[in-house]
């Protein structure tokens, strides 16, 4: 029965393995002479880099603490941004052949311009992105940005992207996603397959690594999924918030018995769940899924859309309690709490609001953990 | 039916020997590098206290920050609900529960049937907990237990915007430097705690009747510094046990709970 969990534990092996040794996987990547871009939020059409054969890389934290961001990024400006432009400064990304952004926040822009001053790459490009995403302008204005960024592209590599390339890119995205929908749709289960700490494993990954080659493996665990049994998931909770992978976070609180059965983050079903609708105009589709897709807070308005999001998402995943936890100054996720919170309550799921750091308290978390599913037990009694 | 609560706190280590629901005795320790040590300690003064030998002792609950450590403790629960368990013996009116301790701050509120409804715990910084009076005590000179009856006699509210123990100690100093008479910075001191856990409080929602516990709790000056932030007197347990004892009380009940089936 051991060596049997031990063998199932396995199946995330690869994506754990992908997301610990990023670093070497896309220099590994390079050597076959491919270019790799690094890019920040997952506004940035990655459709657009795999028609040419480049390979995003997302550029995320380590979760150390560092010492030399402090002259270029403010100290209230939200720990990811920060964590994220140490990599830089420190040269762990230094085989990046460019880097882009999409803009979302400005924090993480902060981070871009930044790395873009300091730390020189070949290409590298500022994608204008509608903030108001309710507009019915903001799809056309999305395509023309898409129209001169592609043609930045061909540019650089002095190729042409043709509509052939496109639509190769397009598929190769909608394959990735529509194969993590499907493992997430087995988390709706009673007793779902996956933990939510080998889900994080499979979607950051994904971030980083060539998704012909993700696709390949999502397939595959797919496969073993049907029949694998973890056992009863404890109380069903919802992780909502801002960007994450905090994978010991996640460890701690499933070691407490409660399972995460799905999420609304960038690195989870928000980087993920919609798919790009082909049309005739090409460019034109795949603007309409950025700006259609489930938003960032910080396009979410006047219309908090995302409230209605998360109460079906909780109501189709069954969830009974939601974490909300944020990077800490994190304004835009801050701005959408009380309301989330409120909306969550109000449909009897208990909330837990907590505020990340570079560094994961993981002791005085585990405390309030605790005694949230303390509550949540203590509810069950009667 | 003789049952142990433990509180492992950030300083002390509390213990509460219960039978049949009355306290028979207590103890505390310090708690030293050796946790288990320092839970062993002040389990057997405790039980030296009453001449009870250790296996009279039916069941073991252990709560406070290093909770892990006892590993002779039959069970564990949080802070929160050890709180909520004692204070709903001692004042069952009680809605909201406001514990200082000696790192950290916290607020519970109850519902009538003394159940969790929801919690706040201050943040990383100390200076809404005791080890910041601790702090401010040596900075001016003063025994910490006279701090209260000090801060009392103050006739002059000196804003200060402490934002954590160590910027607070500067701005200790500096008062100092501009001679402001001691009695004044120690309740200035006590405000400013008042004031991080009060806005704590409020964002967890206040409902009367209020409870305060935990050590900082003996502070005669803290609590009047939190009355005037409140507008109201909060309850201060006495009896069967002081503050700082209720989570270890509290956990010695849930304790007695368990043997009778929960």
């Amino acid at each position: 029965m051991v060596t049997v969990q031990m063998e199932e534990k396995g199946i995330f092996d690869q994506f754990k393995d992908w997301y610990t040794n990023r670093h070497e996987y896309a220099k590994a990547w390079k050597e076959k002479g491919g270019k790799v871009m690094g890019y920040f939020c997952t506004y940035v059409p990655e459709e657009i880099l795999y028609a040419a054969n480049i390979l995003p890389v997302r550029i995320l934290g380590s979760h150390e603490p560092q010492d030399v961001t402090e002259p270029h990024i403010f100290a209230m400006f939200c720990p990811f941004c920060r964590d994220c432009l140490a990599q830089g400064l420190k040269g762990r990304y230094d085989y990046l052949d460019g880097i882009m952004i999409a803009q979302s926040c400005l924090h993480i822009r902060q981070t871009y311009t930044s790395w873009d001053l300091h730390i020189p790459t070949d290409y590298s490009y500022y994608l204008p992105h509608p903030m108001h995403v309710q507009s019915p302008q903001a799809t056309p204005y999305l395509r023309e940005e898409l129209i001169q960024f592609k043609k930045s592209v061909e540019d650089w590599i002095d190729k042409p992207i043709t509509n052939y390339d496109l639509k190769r890119g397009i598929e190769i995205m909608n394959a990735n996603r529509r194969l993590m929908n499907q493992v997430y749709e087995l988390r709706k289960k009673r007793n779902p397959p996956v933990t939510g700490l080998e889900a994080m494993y499979m979607v950051v990954s994904s971030q980083m690594t060539d998704k012909h080659e993700h696709n390949r493996e999502l397939e595959s665990l797919l496969q073993k999924l049907s029949t694998r049994d973890i056992g009863d998931p404890g109380e069903r909770l919802m992780i909502i918030g801002s960007e994450d992978d905090d994978t010991e976070f996640l460890a701690m609180v499933e070691d407490l018995g409660a399972t995460f059965v799905t999420d609304d983050h960038c690195t989870g079903t928000r980087y993920f769940q919609e798919e790009v609708n082909p049309s005739e105009d090409l460019l034109n589709a795949i603007a309409e899924r950025y700006v259609k897709r489930v938003p960032c807070p910080s396009k979410d308005w006047p219309k908090r859309t995302r409230l209605d999001h998360i109460i079906r998402m909780s109501k189709e995943y069954d969830v009974q309690g939601a974490i909300l936890i944020q990077q800490k100054f994190c304004d835009p996720h801050e701005l959408d709490t009380p309301a989330i919170k409120e909306e969550l309550e109000k449909n009897g799921i208990a909330t837990l609001f907590l505020e990340f750091d570079v560094t994961v308290p993981i002791g005085q978390f585990k405390t309030r953990v605790e005694a949230f599913l303390e509550i949540m037990r203590e509810e069950d009694l009667f | 039916m003789t049952t142990i609560g433990i509180d492992l706190g950030a300083k002390n280590t509390k213990v509460v020997i219960l039978r049949d629901g009355e306290i028979l005795t207590t103890a505390s320790v310090l708690s030293g590098f050796d946790q288990k040590a320092s839970a062993d300690e002040a389990v057997n003064n405790a039980l030296r206290n009453v001449g009870i030998a250790r296996d009279e002792i039916k069941y073991i609950t252990a709560t406070g920050a290093g909770m892990d450590a006892i590993t002779f403790a039959n069970d564990t629960v949080t802070e929160i609900s050890a709180n909520a368990r004692g204070i709903t013996a001692v004042f069952p009116s009680v809605r909201t529960v406001i514990d200082v301790g000696a790192e950290e701050g916290r607020v519970i509120r109850l519902n009538e049937n003394g159940k969790v409804v929801d919690f706040g715990i201050n943040e990383k910084c100390a200076a809404g907990a005791g080890a910041f009076t601790e702090a401010m005590a040596r900075a001016l000179e003063v025994d910490l237990e006279k701090m209260g009856e000090m801060s009392l006699k103050s006739t002059k509210a000196v804003p200060m915007n402490a934002q954590c123990t160590i910027f607070a100690e500067s701005e200790v100093v500096s008062l100092i430097h501009q001679k402001t008479p001691k009695e004044d910075i120690i309740r200035a001191v006590h405000d400013a705690i008042a004031d991080r856990i009060t806005s704590m409080a409020r964002r967890v929602g206040i409902e009367k009747e209020v409870a305060l516990v935990g050590g900082v709790a003996n502070n005669i000056g803290f609590v009047d510094s939190m009355t005037r932030n409140l507008g109201y007197d909060l309850l201060v347990p006495k009896d069967p046990v002081v503050p700082e004892f209720i989570p270890a009380y509290g956990a010695a009940l849930l304790a007695q709970d368990e043997l009778n089936g929960g």
